[in-house]
């Protein structure tokens, strides 16, 4: 990647995103602390809204911690169908601007928009759209950082939230990072922080004036890293999402049934799969993949990628369940699990398509 | 029951019947083998309950009776005895022996009367035809079957018998191949039927190019062939085989004449650096030339030229490379005409001489 020309890279944060979906979906939760945690002793936090951070609740501790610290939070099970629809709602408030995109999770994204759809004039006006885009149709708030790498634009995103934007332009670099502890680093958790303190390194300041082999001795190829993301080099690009390889839908039965007695459920499977397939009408799977898994735990698959990639849910039930013919264990094993699966997806135009002698595409 | 036979004498039949013999069996009796001996005549039958055959051989010192034994083990013993070998094969409770030389086995067995066998088809038509020929009509069209196809009636070899023919056709729904034989006698009415893919890769196996005739009957849901030394019996697959005379093309007049095997070896050369996966070539034909050329995703090309009898300009048209080379391996002629119409639509592919054997390729939109 040329260093030359900057790049313009933003990176969106959505605020407190689950407990901020929950409280914008029930009145009932707004200012209150909500926690978003399955119930269950060895659950852990997913998210927790801003009210509740005030007592010390965060994500990923444990959930009874949680409920200790802020006995009057109100519990919310985690509702993933509905945070993954409306972070596809994000992505395509993204897609108005670019199509690099780099989510990181529901919640966050990595976007390239040196060069940006709507021709803007800065990144600052692209991250600034995004985020009232965010507010006007999700009634949701974001956090935005501008920065010419990914790991500035990460750090940046978090220094103004919730609900507010920061902008790091190049020349700025050296200054912002100089003070940061250490520890801001990418990389750099707790045993790699020890270390750098023992070295003397206790600011990104330090880090940069140091020469790169004192880094390279006591760190191998990471000194290097460390000693390029102290200078706020970070060449990484943004790398768009990896389109849909398998898709597959698996289910447990309530008791072991023999090879012939779930038809049922590997055809409701294929719909499953189906229906999430079409989501994606530009990428065409072509393998079907059975996967089965006996009472005593053993699993298998077996796979089958016909030349004319199946075309309905009928089809891949059909040919689900023609793959039975190719189990061969006993006829009395019985199986606990069954799933579906679509694998080798390759986009439509790159398909080539063999014509039907008997289809409705025949003609002679 | 008793007989005693030359290994080699003995190994014939059963390398035969193990065929059919399958590794899983939906009831245990099947993964034995029926024998059975009358007169001097030893029988042995294997079964999938889709394929039976009954190969026979004559032996010595022979005592009537009937009785199953593991197919895999007896085949594995008479093959590892050494050459020549002289082997007994006795019944003593239930227990079977086999002794030859200083080497003696005893197997369990089951009862005969637990064997499935499929004793009448009821015949509802017969022809006779030399085995060199019915091997003929299978090997240049077998290939074309579908497997574990959706339309199970594609997964099969469909026979269709009518006046003083005998035609024989396959398709996997991309690419169909046809072979017909002429009768010598006619038949009463036109019957179809289906042989499952099993039931045809098997009577493939047991043909070979002999004069001697082989009877086939026709039964409502049965086909049965008999040769001097076998019966070989198969379930039909019970569908309707798809109008495969719709889909020969007749309006394709865009001809193309050239030597099959400069043809076959183009093609095989330009297929190296096709994709993989759909095995796309491209041909264009232009007056007097037909052009092949290939490309992989990693953009490396291939491109054949070939003199060819032609007037037709400017058609270019994408094939899956293995179905025309499959087709041009099943025709037997010096000279093969391809017809064609357009991009789009199919291909016939036969030798100039005859139409004995067709071959309908559907394009491939590259």
């Amino acid at each position: 990647m040329s260093q030359d020309v900057p790049r313009k890279i933003v990176h969106v944060d959505m605020d407190a995103f689950y407990a901020s979906v929950e409280q914008r979906d029930d009145p009932s939760l707004r200012g209150k602390p909500v926690v978003v945690a399955w119930r269950g002793a060895r659950s852990v936090v997913c998210a927790a809204s801003y009210e509740a951070r005030r007592y010390g609740v965060k994500s990923a501790m444990p959930a009874i911690r949680a409920e200790r610290l802020c006995p009057d939070a109100v519990f919310v099970p985690p509702d993933f169908l509905r945070y993954r629809a409306v972070s596809r709602q994000t992505r395509e408030i993204f897609s108005r601007h670019t199509d690099l995109i780099e989510p990181l999770s529901l919640d966050e994204a990595y976007l390239d928009v040196s060069v940006n759809k709507l021709s803007l004039p800065t990144a600052t006006a692209v991250a600034e759209q995004i985020r009232a885009a965010i507010r006007d149709e999700l009634n949701l708030t974001a956090s935005a950082g501008v920065a010419p790498n990914k790991f500035l634009a990460k750090i940046a995103s978090d220094w103004r939230k919730p609900d507010g934007q920061f902008v790091l332009r190049p020349h700025q670099v050296q200054a912002f990072l100089q003070p940061l502890p250490v520890a801001r680093l990418p990389g750099v958790g707790k045993v790699t922080e020890a270390k750098l303190q023992g070295l003397g390194f206790s600011t990104v300041g330090d880090l940069a004036e140091s020469p790169l082999e004192v880094l390279r001795e006591a760190f191998g190829s990471y000194g290097q890293r460390l000693w390029e993301l102290a200078r706020g080099i970070d060449d990484h690009p943004v790398v768009v999402e990896r389109p849909t390889q398998q898709i597959s839908a698996e289910d447990t039965f309530a008791k072991d049934l023999l090879l012939d007695e779930f038809d049922d459920t590997l055809l409701a499977l294929a719909e499953k799969v189906w229906s999430q397939a079409e989501r994606e009408p530009d990428r065409v799977g072509r393998t079907v993949i059975l996967k089965l898994k006996t009472q005593d735990f053993r699993l298998l698959t077996r796979s089958l990628t016909p030349l004319e990639p199946p075309s309905s849910a009928e089809v891949l039930g059909a040919l689900a369940l023609s793959l039975k013919s190719r189990v061969d264990l006993p006829e009395r094993t019985r199986y606990r699990l069954a799933g579906v699966g679509l694998g080798h997806f390759v986009d439509r135009h790159e398909l080539e398509v063999q014509g039907e002698l008997f289809g409705l595409s025949s003609s002679r | 029951m008793r007989f005693s036979i030359q290994r080699e004498v003995l190994l014939k039949p059963l390398t035969q019947v193990v065929g059919v013999v399958e590794r899983k069996q939906a009831l245990p009796v099947l993964a034995n083998i029926l024998i059975s001996v009358q007169g001097d005549r030893v029988g042995f039958t294997g079964s999938d309950l889709e394929v039976e055959l009954s190969a026979n051989c004559i032996a010595e010192k022979t005592e009537d009776g009937e009785i199953t034994v593991p197919a895999r083990k007896l085949f594995d013993i008479v093959r590892a005895l050494q050459d020549g070998s002289v082997i007994d094969v006795s019944v003593n409770a239930e227990r079977v022996t086999i002794k030859a030389g200083k080497s003696r086995f005893t197997l369990s067995s089951l009862p005969a009367n637990e064997f499935p066998t499929v004793d009448d088809i009821d015949v509802i038509e017969r022809v006779s035809l030399s085995e060199a020929s019915v091997k003929e009509l299978l090997d240049r069209t077998a290939f074309a079957m579908a497997h574990q196809d959706v339309r199970y009636y594609l997964n099969g070899l469909l026979l269709d018998l009518r006046d003083g023919i005998l035609r024989c056709v396959a398709t996997d729904g991309h690419r169909l191949a046809l072979c017909e034989a002429e009768l010598e006698l006619s038949v009463k009415t036109r019957r179809q039927l289906i042989i499952p893919r099993k039931g045809v890769l098997e009577l493939q196996r047991l043909l070979d190019v002999g004069e001697g005739l082989v009877d086939l009957e026709f039964g409502k849901n049965h086909i049965r062939a008999r040769r001097s030394d076998f019966v070989f019996t198969s379930k039909l697959i019970d569908g309707r085989f798809p109008d495969y005379e719709a889909v020969i093309p007749i309006g394709a007049d865009k001809l193309v004449e050239l030597p099959r095997d400069e043809l076959r070896a183009a093609l095989s050369r330009a297929a190296i650096l096709s994709n993989e996966k759909y095995r796309g070539v491209k041909v264009e034909v232009s007056p007097g030339r037909l052009n092949i050329s290939a490309h992989n995703p990693e953009q490396e090309e291939a491109s054949e030229e070939l003199e060819a009898k032609t007037i037709v300009d400017n058609l270019s048209i994408g094939f899956n490379v293995n179905y025309l080379m499959d087709a041009l391996a099943a025709l037997r002629g010096v000279n093969v005409m391809l017809c064609l119409r357009d991009g789009n639509s199919s291909c016939l592919v036969r030798d100039v001489e005859n139409q004995r054997a067709r071959h309908v390729v559907m394009p491939l939109r590259l």
